[in-house]
């Protein structure tokens, strides 16, 4: 890799004076109060508030709902990767049965609908700021929800059909007669950033769209001309897709006398998504209600608008009558938002001792036919470093258009694959030098006492315990009992491996979130919260957060969210930053209730408000035997004893760990078993370790399924994708999975007062690694180096047999 | 149009079907039965499994006019009254369920396997025959472990008298 031709250097320029060092403690008695309250029922793994209706077919999901009236939408697909839209027929489709409306994009057009505004780049102040080529800001192409002159993706949405039934807009949509002019395409990132490939967008010629260079450039060539050892490697992390369990959905009506949309959806954030359609409609954001219960599964797929929310919208007013998409799974597997595909070369240089010295980077995102999110190649930029104290760095991060399906952060957006790059070059740092890889790993570990640490390209790691972490992650997975289980296996005639990585990852994400509590005279104690929750049972925990500062029974306290008319601000959940976010300013919120409650108490109990002590929900005059409860004030008072507060927090978190995964290969069929895994994740405060946990076995499920059968896989010939259904998407399933091993380390983070870091992604940040480390460990005595993703038997078998033509030819 | 007749959850229904409706569409849309999902078009996923006549069935794969006469059990059909049973008890006690989507299936098909092996599973004979049923958000450990502790609770339940009075 060549220095950056500017050598510039550009992105984060925060000083460690950005750091906010908080002490939590003098922001009032009341949050003293709340912090001292915190440990009841936080920390303790109580039983999900949100189980009940799920176990018992009671959930709201979205396609659950059935809206008076209702209609149902099919939509045209194109099913070439790159092409003119020429004409487009409805006589037929409009004539057939029960249908009401077919829709283009030139209808849309005319009726002023604009494009989906996704806001793709990463803009809160922590964020490694992304830049077009030569500076200024990326041009990140329109996405309509109808393709208005040419389709950039097979499946991009042409046409949508309305009709009675969806089996009659189903079988409408096929008879959509849509011509079109074939144009080259490019599915391959680097392919579409070659000299020549077929251009996507007229106004980047180059398909290379962002191009930023952070870190030290000079500093690292120096380092790297007189290391006494230098590595590199060239990875790709292949393309996969989130398969929420629930395909994607929605419904929507339209009320032309107040002018209102009603759209209920699914996602990560109604909030966020209700601003977004408010400006692809040009209207204003209070005419249109979002709503979003039950959601199955969201990974990051959700967080963005789909074009299908706004078609069913559009269509809602143009029939005037509620219609309802509900995805297939092969419209699933071709259009939700996909994950990862990012390359990456990189190298690292290190002295005589094995300490490292300096580390390149060239990431290359594909972001697919429009950009609809950069936080994977932001996100990934920040860590390129991983756990490790490499005191210079060089890294170019680019992103390409292609003729493929949009991506978006996708669980853990952009650390898997930073992860899996350094913690395979540590590992070829160590075959290089011929020491002990964990060894090697130690010696270079980012310590305590350097906390909080700024790594090579500017991020501020806030705690953590690192080695701590591996020491643990060993002792769990019985490291040193590898020896004889590998003679166990061999004697099996199988082979073993094992894998190891440490792993750092940041929590970032939206910097706003209110919360509003209210105290109801029956002691019921409503929170809303503008976090979206698809699996990982705000309900519980967050009532856990709430019942602890207010010291009253979690049962008392309910969760509200997902309905943008209750709801009016949130962030969404996305990017692990719930629990901090919600868990901030629900503590501050608490606080405020507490003050304004004692000022109430004082004035009812006819006494000096430092006069009260607040115990298990209630004020009692001390010295006396007076009290009054919260309840009972809300039941006295003539106004709604509530508040409504605010917060802005900036400051990132980094989540980190150590994982270790273990492999059996057969050597004559080449399939492999995970036959052993062990994750330790340091969350910051844990609020409830049960949600936590099962947190961690479904992350390390969707790392392990990234690396060892799924694949987004793109013939380059025709561009057509071909994972079109769980016949060729290969998935984690119970067969072949194995339990899990995990444990949560909680080292408090300074930044937020619960200490909250982030739970959720760090299973599966490190398991493309381990996993792959674990594979080629065991194949290391056929002459095996390198394996890409997925690790299927036949990419075994393909890898040994490399192997060895490579060494007959020695 | 053909008239179908099927007890579901105990209670009788008669309704018009198209040739080409599934029963899982038919519980869903017809009966509002909406606790049977719906999560894939090739019966990959499992989440719309149900007992038909006492076996776990994929609904998506059975057409509403093929199952007349039968007798379905769904999700909604399971707990009694406000009660959840041993089944969604044990789910809900391991944090077998996240999102939930996939819970509804899960629970019915984890009630065949238990009820055909009487109660005696163990992890091996769980996982290979819950292995139609997928789940993104558990990586199946505590699915794994709820469906055996629901199955220890049965095979106790089951168990004669005398065993269980000494
Ligand atoms: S919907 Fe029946 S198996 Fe997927
Ligand atoms: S709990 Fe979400 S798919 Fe199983």
């Amino acid at each position: 890799m060549n220095a950056h031709p500017d050598g510039g250097r550009s992105g984060n320029a925060l000083g460690a004076g950005d750091i906010p060092q908080m002490n939590w403690d003098q922001t009032g008695p009341e949050m003293k109060m709340v912090r001292d309250a915190l440990f009841r029922h936080v920390g303790k793994p109580v039983r999900r508030k949100e189980d009940h209706r799920l176990l018992t077919g009671k959930g709201r999901f979205t396609d659950d709902f059935l809206l008076e009236g209702q209609t149902y939408a099919a939509i045209v697909r194109s099913e070439h990767p790159h092409a003119r839209i020429i004409s487009i027929s409805a006589d037929a489709a409009l004539a057939a049965p029960g249908v009401l409306e077919v829709l283009t994009g030139a209808d849309m057009v005319q009726d002023g609908i604009g494009p989906l505004a996704h806001n793709p780049l990463p803009s809160t102040k922590f964020d490694m700021k992304l830049c077009a080529p030569g500076g200024g800001i990326p041009f990140v192409g329109e996405h309509h929800a109808l393709a208005i002159d040419k389709v950039r993706h097979v499946g991009e949405a042409v046409a949508v059909v309305v009709a009675e039934t969806p089996g009659q807009a189903a079988d409408a949509a096929e008879l959509v007669e849509v011509e079109y002019e074939a144009l080259p395409h490019v599915v391959d990132s680097a392919q579409a950033a070659a000299q020549g490939a077929p251009v996507i967008w007229d106004e980047v010629p180059g398909n290379v769209f962002v191009e930023s260079s952070f870190g030290d450039w000079d500093a690292t060539e120096r380092a790297f001309a007189t290391a006494a050892h230098t590595v590199e490697a060239d990875f790709h992390v292949s393309r996969v897709t989130a398969v929420t369990i629930e395909p994607r959905a929605a419904v929507a009506q339209y009320d032309p006398e107040t002018g209102r949309y009603e759209l209920f959806a699914g996602s990560g954030g109604a909030v966020k998504h209700k601003g977004e359609l408010a400006r692809c409609f040009g209207i204003d954001a209070n005419r249109i209600r979002v709503h979003s219960y039950d959601v199955g599964g969201n990974f990051g797929a959700r967080n963005r608008v789909y074009p299908e929310f706004a078609l069913v919208m559009w269509a809602a007013r143009r029939t005037g009558r509620p219609v309802k998409f509900t995805a297939t799974r092969s419209e699933a597997f071709l259009t939700d938002y996909q994950g990862r595909d990012l390359r990456t070369k990189v190298a690292l240089a290190l002295d005589a001792d094995g300490k490292f010295l300096a580390m390149r980077a060239d990431n290359l995102s594909n972001v697919g036919a429009f950009c609809v999110s950069l936080s994977p190649l932001s996100k990934g930029a920040g860590l390129i470093t991983g756990s490790y104290d490499i005191p210079v760095a060089a890294l170019r991060a680019r992103a390409v258009f292609t003729n493929t399906m949009c991506t978006q952060a996708y669980r853990s957006s952009g650390r898997p694959e930073v992860t899996y790059a350094i913690e395979r070059l540590v590992e070829l740092a160590a075959r290089k030098l011929g020491v002990d890889p964990l060894e090697l790993r130690r010696k270079n570990l980012v310590h305590p006492e350097q906390m909080p640490y700024r790594n090579a390209v500017g991020q501020y790691y806030d705690s953590g315990e690192y080695e701590q972490n591996m020491d643990r992650a060993l002792e769990l997975f019985d490291w040193d009992g590898f020896a004889a289980r590998k003679d166990e296996a061999s004697q099996r005639g199988k082979l073993l491996g094992r894998g190891f990585a440490n792993y750092v990852e940041s929590s970032i994400g939206s910097p706003k979130e209110r919360a509003e509590i209210e105290v109801f005279d029956d002691g019921r104690i409503e929170v809303v919260i503008g976090t979206q929750p698809s699996g990982q049972g705000h309900e519980t925990s967050f009532a856990q957060v709430v019942a602890d500062m207010l010291q009253v029974p979690v049962e008392r306290v309910f969760i509200i969210i997902g309905d943008t008319d209750v709801v009016s601000v949130g962030g969404g959940s996305h990017s692990g930053r719930s629990m901090r976010h919600a868990g901030t300013v629900m503590a501050m919120a608490s606080a405020e209730l507490l003050a304004l409650a004692r000022g109430h108490a004082a004035e009812m109990l006819e006494t000096a408000a430092d006069e009260l002590a607040y115990a298990d929900g209630v004020f009692h005059q001390r010295g006396t035997n007076r009290s009054v409860s919260l309840q009972d004030l809300a039941a006295r008072l003539a106004d709604p004893l509530r508040v409504v507060t605010d917060n802005e927090m900036h400051t990132p978190v980094f989540p980190n760990g150590a994982a270790i995964c273990e492999v059996e290969i057969d050597p004559n069929t080449f399939h492999v078993a995970i036959t052993r895994y062990v994750s330790v994740d340091d969350v910051g405060r844990c609020i409830n370790p049960m949600i936590v946990h099962g947190q961690t076995h479904g992350g390390i499920a969707q790392g392990v399924g990234q690396a060892m059968w799924e694949l987004c896989a793109i013939d380059h010939d025709s561009g057509q994708p071909i994972a079109g259904s769980f016949m060729d998407y290969g998935m984690p399933r119970t067969d072949n999975m194995p339990f899990f091993i995990s444990e949560i380390a909680e080292v408090i983070s300074p930044t937020n007062p619960l200490g909250v870091k982030a739970g959720g992604e760090g299973g599966t940040t490190p398991a493309l690694a381990t996993v792959t480390l674990a594979v080629l460990d065991a194949l290391a005595g056929m002459g095996v180096e390198d394996i890409a993703m997925p690790l299927t038997p036949q990419a075994v078998w393909q890898a040994v047999q490399d192997a060895a033509n490579t060494q007959a030819k020695k | 149009m053909q008239e179908v007749t099927l007890r579901v959850n105990g209670e009788d229904y008669t309704r018009k079907v198209e040739g080409r409706t599934l029963l899982a569409q038919f519980l869903r849309d017809q009966l509002r039965l909406t606790g049977t999902h719906i999560g894939c078009d090739t019966t990959q996923c499992g989440a719309c499994t149900v007992l038909m006549d006492g076996r776990a069935v994929k609904s998506c794969t059975i057409l509403a006019a093929a199952a007349d006469g039968a007798e379905v059990q769904t999700i909604e059909g399971v707990a009694e009254g406000e009660r959840l049973n041993f089944v969604q008890q044990a789910f809900h006690e391991h944090h077998a369920l996240q999102c939930g989507f996939c819970t509804p299936g899960m629970v019915m098909a984890a009630t065949d396997i238990i009820r055909r092996h009487e109660g005696v599973l163990d992890e091996m004979t769980v996982r290979r025959e819950l292995e139609g049923n997928l789940c993104r958000c558990t990586g199946y450990h505590n699915i794994i472990k709820a469906v055996l502790a629901a199955a220890e609770v049965y095979r106790r339940s089951k168990a004669p008298a005398q065993a269980t009075a000494n």
